[in-house]
């Protein structure tokens, strides 16, 4: 909520006569795009943004939110608790999950099926922000293509070779050490220093 | 005359005998619990209710207790006067709630109950932001084989015991109990007597977290992604008030649905795990019309012209050999069409009810195991059809009696069946094989089930049925409470609800909405009139209004 | 059988017109991809021979694209809409002289006595021109000067770069045809049967209809000047007087202001906004269709152009470098090059204006030409037929033009500055330019504002 006191009125600007003419500002407005088509015509290679796409490849931020991935955990087993936030998150309703009891002691329960359809998502990261267990992430492979809306749909090994190549490569490295579901869920004395960090 | 004060408010509570929780309710204030419930008995072991408690004395001053109560336990007496809202009893709450989450796993993101979790609720409403535990939490092994359709998240158990109250108290056969002591208290079965008594997964329900979790539902769905509507249990003529729990025209799970006129709080594990043949694969999918041997598969149009100029044929040849076997899985406003349609044909045109499935005899809780007699909490009824009575007052209404398909078939020799189904599989053979034989005689049958049935080989046309979540209308339970029940799945894409048929067989326009035929369904059977009052909880139309 | 037509002659320019047309628009729009990328800082069109063949590349692809039919059109008029927008604009340009031309002879009566001596006459019945021919010939034989009948001859062997020269009606004939292109747009956006589309031609039949008047009054000066409408007289008398734009500026802007608005060009592009009416008129249409639409409008464009510098810029004429005497073929040539370079040169301030200005909004486009283009081309054409009438300075006269010119536009913007806003505008909170306040502002906020002195 914004107070009254922090906005500060502006008043619109008035036209004077030269603007209620037009042609001065058509002049000078024809002035900065000559401007701008002479410094490209003439200006060499450096006066363009143009990048050559395919030849170049971007330097992206390390933020980009590109082809999802399903995480490993440090046993190579898929992180994924199948909890579903992700796909309650997604306001494109893009994630299919079908979860099953785990086949590992440790877990309870973990994707039998997981479907991203990339298509249909819009890369906004909120199933990365949902996890809770930091299992689906956003990679910086962006140039995603296909010859068919089903080549498309990623399934769990697809999204877990992104995670293989993407680490591989090591443009991408896992983000974040957390993975834990809760104290309780992880083997005894690994708990300790996590509840004593919400403590601190 | 008695009146309570509950955040400063007055409640008048009459000279009703109820806890605070009870009053509280009343005035439209939650006070938070886990183990009350009001089926049960009052134990007060959760201490999440606490709430600070005074009196109002004559001369209108108000004297506060020192302490704080638990609201469960205690009674409400004129005069008292109640406070929730207080610093008191909210940290009384915060810290009972801090207590109770000490070693708690806090695993929601794969427990099942997250998002319908009151440890979740309360958490989020009266509790702490964050945990002072330091320790390390209780980690007790899961016990997964507590019974055949429930699991045990032994850790996530906050110890209300609601559960074991439940199989001493509603189903009687106390195969629950709490073993070990303090915070080292769990959960158990006796070695060899698991839960599996006909009512143990209610349990599941009762627990306020994700400690007790069905098999059958676990790791399904998020319930948070499920539409939920009111509806009626087709398994027995109990008629237990339902929750079908439904996503994208699948059902994934019934729940009990409080209703002191139907059975109470609670359901059995028969009706409540019964539902899987509402999604079942082998289902009729397609209305079919056969010539000779030859299966067509045509659109309903053809379908609906077809059967109604056949049986106008025969019923202009000779009426009394049109049949119709209506089916107790039919609901009163089906019933009620296919008559009227049967009987706009002929006035001569029988009627009969459909087999009743029964199963073994009336199954009543709690059980002793002392073998000492109980009061009758719960009953699971031997006639396994949710609707008998409906349609024997149709039939009472249109033939003036109850004739069963079995006399029917005895008399005047049907030249036209117009047979009905909707039983699930586990009534597999319903059309006894005697019966069958008499049917497939006629030349003329029409089939409307479910499954195949015994003479679908036989039949001209083949028409899939509605299953109880892919209909609307009114079902009459044994004691003759009528209940609505409501669709929530669209059932094959192919098919049609059978009431839906009906009514187009009647050359009526539009879509079936089955509530508002009860205004002429009143009218014209008497005996259905209350049903023009008919609320979420029903209406017995025996006693009358 | 005043002028000669040729049927080889017309056909053969009819035919390298068409086709130098369809080259000259296929390389007009990677001329304009190229312009945008520029203006932006970018590259443009880059593959193909640095971007050579992509038009070709195009035409290729419209030609072989699934040619969609909708299936709720109505295909009779969805089918007829781009032809007729291709073929007003193919038909507008054959009087368009695009090189060399000469004024067609004049037939000045020389009867003595008679009301219309010493001026241009068009007689109509056969008895009348064969007096006045005669006179004619008198008159040439006395004064020894070439007669009507010798320059007709002379005019007809030489070649016009006119598919029909000689034609008085001359730029009327333009506006005529070059205004029945609405009914292409028209047409094109209501068999579509498309709200987007009905909507753009909708706006598109207003803004070309309201336009046209602006657009005819400013060019009235021109003929009253030229003392004809045929467009050779018009070049030829800009040779001989000097450029019209330097005696009309005023005249000049309002015309090509105009123009832009007839060939839909931003900003003016209401027609086919995209950001608003997604392709606007022409969003149902597809492969060649589309292609057909396309086609017309940079037809249209580069007839307006043409139009614009036969009118204002002297057509052919370049001072010190061509004269009408000179019409050799390399002579011709030079003509041509001259005319199209200038046609380009007009093309290529289309483009940048594209990236200069922004879209108008629909009403004030409307109040551009209502309220200030139709007073100020009315008042500028009142001007220069009053001093052409009185003559006050003798052969000076043409001079005051200007002067009255740059009066009328700073009085016109004065005006601007007095006069109250329209009411649309005023009691709706303005938020600068653009933005004019129509868009949904909340109670408690229009409460705030309306507290705000603007």
């Amino acid at each position: 909520m914004i107070k009254p006191e922090e906005i500060t009125w502006v008043k619109p600007p008035t036209f004077g006569l030269m603007d209620q003419i037009y042609l001065p500002a058509i002049i000078s407005g024809l002035g900065t795009t000559l401007g701008h088509f002479a410094k490209t015509v003439f200006g060499g290679p450096q006066a363009k943004v143009t990048q050559y796409f395919p030849e170049e490849r971007p330097e992206l931020p390390a933020n980009y939110r590109g082809v999802h991935r399903l995480n490993r955990d440090e046993e190579g087993r898929v992180k994924c608790v199948a909890c579903y936030m992700c796909s309650t998150a997604c306001p494109a309703h893009c994630i299919d999950i079908v979860a099953a009891p785990s086949p590992w002691p440790d877990r309870e329960k973990y994707p039998e099926v997981f479907v991203i359809d990339e298509l249909r998502c819009i890369y906004c990261g909120m199933c990365e922000q949902a996890c809770p267990v930091d299992a689906i992430e956003l990679t910086s492979l962006f140039d995603l293509t296909g010859l068919s809306r089903e080549e498309m749909i990623f399934n769990k090994e697809k999204l877990l070779s992104v995670f293989d190549q993407t680490v591989a490569m090591g443009k991408d490295p896992v983000r974040t050490k957390a993975g834990r579901l809760s104290v309780a869920s992880e083997p005894a004395g690994d708990g300790l220093t996590d509840s004593s960090s919400v403590q601190s | 005359m008695a009146t309570v004060y509950i955040n400063d408010k007055a409640v008048d509570i009459g000279d009703k005998r109820l806890n605070l929780v009870q009053v509280a309710e009343l005035a439209g204030v939650t006070i938070p619990h886990y183990c009350y419930h009001p089926a049960l008995s009052v134990v007060a072991s959760c201490r999440m209710c606490l709430v600070e408690l005074g009196e109002k004395t004559p001369d209108g001053s108000v004297q506060m207790q020192p302490r704080v109560v638990p609201a469960c336990q205690t009674p409400a007496k004129d005069g008292a006067v109640v406070q929730t809202a207080t610093s008191k009893s909210k940290t009384a709450q915060g810290q009972t709630l801090e207590a109770l989450l000490l070693n708690h796993p806090l695993d929601c993101p794969v427990c099942d109950k997250a998002g319908e979790c009151k440890l979740q609720d309360y958490s989020y409403q009266f509790g702490f932001a964050e945990s002072r535990m330091v320790d390390e939490k209780n980690t007790p092994p899961n016990k997964p084989d507590l019974g055949p359709n429930i699991n045990l998240f032994t850790d996530r158990c906050i110890m209300c015991s609601r559960c074991v109250r439940f199989t001493r108290e509603i189903s009687g056969t106390s195969e629950l109990h709490i073993v070990n002591r303090g915070t080292h208290s769990e959960i158990d079965v006796f070695p060899g007597d698991p839960l599996n008594n006909k009512l143990a997964t209610n349990v599941v329900d009762l627990c306020p977290v994700g400690a007790l979790a069905s098999k059958d539902f676990l790791y399904s769905h998020r319930v948070w992604n499920l539409k939920t509507v009111d509806s009626v249990c087709p398994g027995c003529s109990t008629g237990c008030s339902i929750h079908i729990d439904a996503n994208k025209d699948v059902v994934y799970r019934l729940r009990p649905r409080e209703n002191p006129l139907a059975q109470g709080y609670f359901m059995c594990d028969d009706g409540r795990l019964g539902y899987h043949y509402a999604n079942s694969k082998n289902r009729l999918s397609a209305p079919k019309i056969r010539s000779g041997q030859e299966w067509k598969e045509t659109g309903w149009k053809e379908i609906v012209s077809g059967i109604d100029n056949d049986l106008r044929a025969v019923a202009a040849v000779n009426p009394k050999g049109v049949l119709g076997v209506l089916s107790p899985f039919l609901t009163v406003e089906e019933g009620f069409l296919l008559a009227q349609y049967l009987k706009s044909l002929s006035k001569d045109a029988r009627l009969a009810l459909g087999p009743i499935p029964v199963t073994g005899e009336d199954d009543n809780y709690p059980k002793t195991r002392n073998g000492q007699p109980a009061k009758v909490q719960f009953t699971i009824r031997q006639e396994k059809c949710p609707n008998r009575k409906g349609i024997e007052a149709i039939l009472q209404h249109f033939e003036g009696k109850i004739v069963h398909l079995r006399d029917s078939l005895q008399g005047e020799k049907a030249e036209a069946v117009f047979l009905t189904g909707g039983y699930p599989p586990s009534t597999q053979s319903w059309l006894e094989p005697n019966l069958a034989k008499g049917i497939s005689k006629t030349p003329l049958i029409i089939n409307q089930d479910l499954f195949e049935n015994a003479v679908a080989g036989q039949s001209k046309y083949l028409l899939p049925a509605a299953a109880f979540a892919e209909k609307e209308g009114t079902f009459v339970n044994h004691a003759g409470l009528a209940q609505g029940i409501k669709r929530i799945c669209s059932g094959p894409r192919k098919g049609r609800t059978d009431g839906q048929v009906y009514l187009d067989l009647l050359g009526r326009k539009g879509l079936l909405h089955a509530f508002s035929l009860h205004k002429e369904i009143a009218s014209a059977v008497p005996c259905f009139a209350p049903l023009l009052t008919m609320g979420p909880q029903g209406v017995n139309l025996e006693k009358g209004s | 059988m005043v002028v000669e037509f040729s049927l080889i002659v017309t056909l053969a320019t009819i035919i390298v017109l068409m086709a130098c047309l369809n080259g000259l628009v296929a390389y007009l729009t990677l001329f304009e991809r190229k312009i945008s990328a520029y203006v932006q800082d970018r590259v443009g069109p880059n593959r193909a021979f640095f971007g050579i063949v992509q038009p070709i590349a195009d035409g290729i692809k419209f030609l072989l694209k699934e040619d969609v039919i909708p299936a709720h059109v109505d295909k009779f008029f969805y089918l007829l809409a781009p032809a007729i927008a291709l073929g007003t604009a193919f038909l507008a340009i054959a009087v368009v002289p695009f090189g060399s031309t000469l004024p067609p002879p004049a037939l000045v009566d020389h009867r003595p006595g008679s009301t219309t001596f010493g001026k241009m006459v068009f007689p109509s019945v056969t008895l009348e021109l064969e007096e006045v021919l005669q006179a004619d010939r008198k008159f040439s034989q006395d004064s020894k000067t070439p007669s009507y009948e010798e320059k007709l001859k002379k005019y007809n062997a030489t070649f016009q770069c006119v598919v029909s020269p000689g034609v008085d009606i001359g730029f009327v004939f333009v506006f005529a045809v070059g205004s029945l292109a609405v009914y292409g747009i028209i047409l094109g956006g209501w068999s579509s049967n498309n709200k987007y589309s009905l909507l753009g031609s909708l706006r598109s039949s207003a803004q070309l209809i309201s336009y046209e008047i602006p657009m005819g009054l400013s060019v009235l000066g021109v003929a009253v000047a030229a003392g004809s409408l045929n467009m050779e007289r018009i070049i030829h008398h800009q040779v001989e007087n000097g450029w019209n734009f330097i005696f009309q500026p005023l005249a000049m802007i309002l015309f090509a202001t105009a123009i832009f608005a007839e060939c839909n060009r931003l900003p003016f592009d209401l027609p086919e906004a995209e950001q608003e009416l997604v392709g606007g008129y022409h969003t149902e249409y597809s492969a060649m269709k589309f292609a057909l639409f396309f086609l017309g409008e940079y037809t249209h464009m580069i007839t307006t152009s043409f139009l614009i510098v036969t009118l204002f810029f002297g057509g052919w004429h370049l001072p010190f470098l061509t004269s009408p005497d000179q019409t050799g073929l390399f002579a011709i040539l030079i003509k041509v090059g001259i005319t199209c370079g200038k046609m380009l040169a007009f093309i290529f301030f289309y483009m940048m204006i594209r990236w200069t200005i922004l879209r108008f909004r629909f009403d004030q486009l409307m109040n551009l030409a209502w309220k200030v283009m139709l007073p100020l081309s009315l008042l500028s054409f009142l001007a220069l037929a009053g001093l052409t009438h009185f003559r006050p300075l003798g052969n000076l006269t043409p001079w005051v033009m200007p002067p009255i010119s740059l009066g009328l536009l700073l009085g016109a913007g004065l005006l601007g500055l007095i006069l109250p806003k329209s009411p649309t505008r005023s009691h709706v909170p303005n938020l600068g330019h653009g933005s004019g306040g129509i868009g949904p502002v909340c109670q408690t906020n229009q409460a705030r504002l309306e507290k705000v002195e603007f």
